[in-house]
């Protein structure tokens, strides 16, 4: 892998890691549309990967420094009381039981999940599939909109007649972390699922986006530990990989920052039709090998 | 809900969670693995401490606390 692969492969990585269009479903796709000579399979592309993703998770302890001190502090707090008193101790306990369920599916079906659907054809269809999710998601929020009588005013009004992050079930919150194993399968965006898993519980867009970031760190975090030592595998060119690590810190912390700004008033729908579009031309250009 | 049969059985299952983590963290479990002939399933026995630490936040979170009766208080 040369270095301007590289490079291209962390932005593209930290920008799709957080915005519900599937970073892996790209990771498989780019590579192969644009002809590139490496192979996925290599031994040396799953370090690659492993850095990415630390790069991901380091742009998400950064951008929620101080929230996730508080959220360490309310879990060791809640947990020794036996109790929970603040809200930041209940979006502890939230998380936990929000991971939970992806940490077991992860371990126990990943590598068969992912030997079973890792061809670009594969991972073009499920981008469809992934576009059309969304766009069920937002159909199903504007009807939770109606029933509610959400009262006309200006997007955001509208949005702050729904729930923070704080006031989910446990129940929602534990089916919003499964939710996150579909993205085992490249194609299917593991924020999407959760930021629409989220708005299905009731959160605003925002509080969605939140508690989907949130939730992804210890996951990402966990599974780049887990794989550290494949970078102290001989043939690794380490700084070809940190400097596509690096860009993806970048580019996720700026992207986490566009969503979280963006869903104070904006829908999935744009990325469900983005998803539909490029899944379907992906689909054309690997079928015609054009 | 506050139960001390629940408490108990969820610390029980803790502690069933902890020695599975430390049967395949030794190598001694081989089941569900990814490699079959990998010494040591850190990333199961991460997993397992994870569970077994959930499963006792779970225990004393439902297990009944002590009552402080007002009778008790000092006076002055």
């Amino acid at each position: 892998m040369t270095l301007a692969q590289a490079l291209l492969m962390g932005l593209l990585q930290g920008a799709t890691e957080l915005f519900p269009v599937s970073s892996l479903g790209h990771a498989v796709l780019i590579p192969s549309l644009l002809r590139w000579s490496f192979k996925q399979s290599d031994p040396s592309f799953l370090p690659f990967l492993v850095l990415l993703h630390l790069g991901t998770a380091a742009a998400l302890l950064v951008l929620y420094r101080q929230e996730w001190l508080a959220i360490i502090k309310g879990f060791f707090t809640a947990a020794i009381r036996g109790q929970i008193e603040t809200d930041t101790e209940r979006l502890a306990m939230l998380l936990l039981v929000g991971t939970i369920p992806a940490a077991v599916l992860g371990v126990f079906l990943q590598t068969k999940i992912k030997n079973l659907f890792a061809s670009p054809s594969e991972a073009a269809v499920f981008l469809v599939v992934n576009g059309v999710l969304m766009i069920g998601f937002e159909l199903l929020r504007r009807r939770a909109e109606r029933r509610a009588v959400v009262s006309a005013g200006s997007r955001a009004q509208q949005e702050e007649q729904f729930a923070q992050a704080e006031r989910i079930s446990f129940r929602a919150a534990a089916v919003v972390g499964a939710c996150q194993a579909l993205a085992f399968l490249p194609g299917i965006s593991r924020s999407g699922v959760t930021i629409g898993g989220g708005l299905l519980a009731g959160l605003r867009h925002q509080e969605a986006a939140r508690f989907s970031f949130l939730l992804a760190t210890p996951v990402i975090l966990g599974a780049g530990i887990v794989e550290v030592p494949q970078l102290f595998a001989s043939g690794v060119p380490i700084a070809e990989y940190l400097a596509g690590a690096v860009l993806s810190g970048i580019a996720a912390y700026a992207s986490a920052r566009f969503l979280l700004r963006y869903f104070r008033s904006g829908r999935l729908d744009p990325y469900g039709v983005y998803c539909i579009a490029a899944g379907l031309v992906s689909l054309a250009l690997l079928h015609f090998s054009l | 809900m506050k139960s001390t049969g629940l408490a108990l059985g969820l610390g029980v299952l803790g502690v069933v969670f902890l020695i599975i983590g430390v049967l395949y963290g030794l190598g001694v479990l081989q089941i569900a693995v990814s490699d079959p002939h990998a010494a040591h399933h850190y990333t199961h026995l991460i997993l397992f401490v994870v569970l077994a630490v959930a499963s006792f936040v779970a225990a004393n979170f439902v297990r009944p606390k002590g009552t402080i009766y007002m009778t008790d208080r000092p006076r002055r």
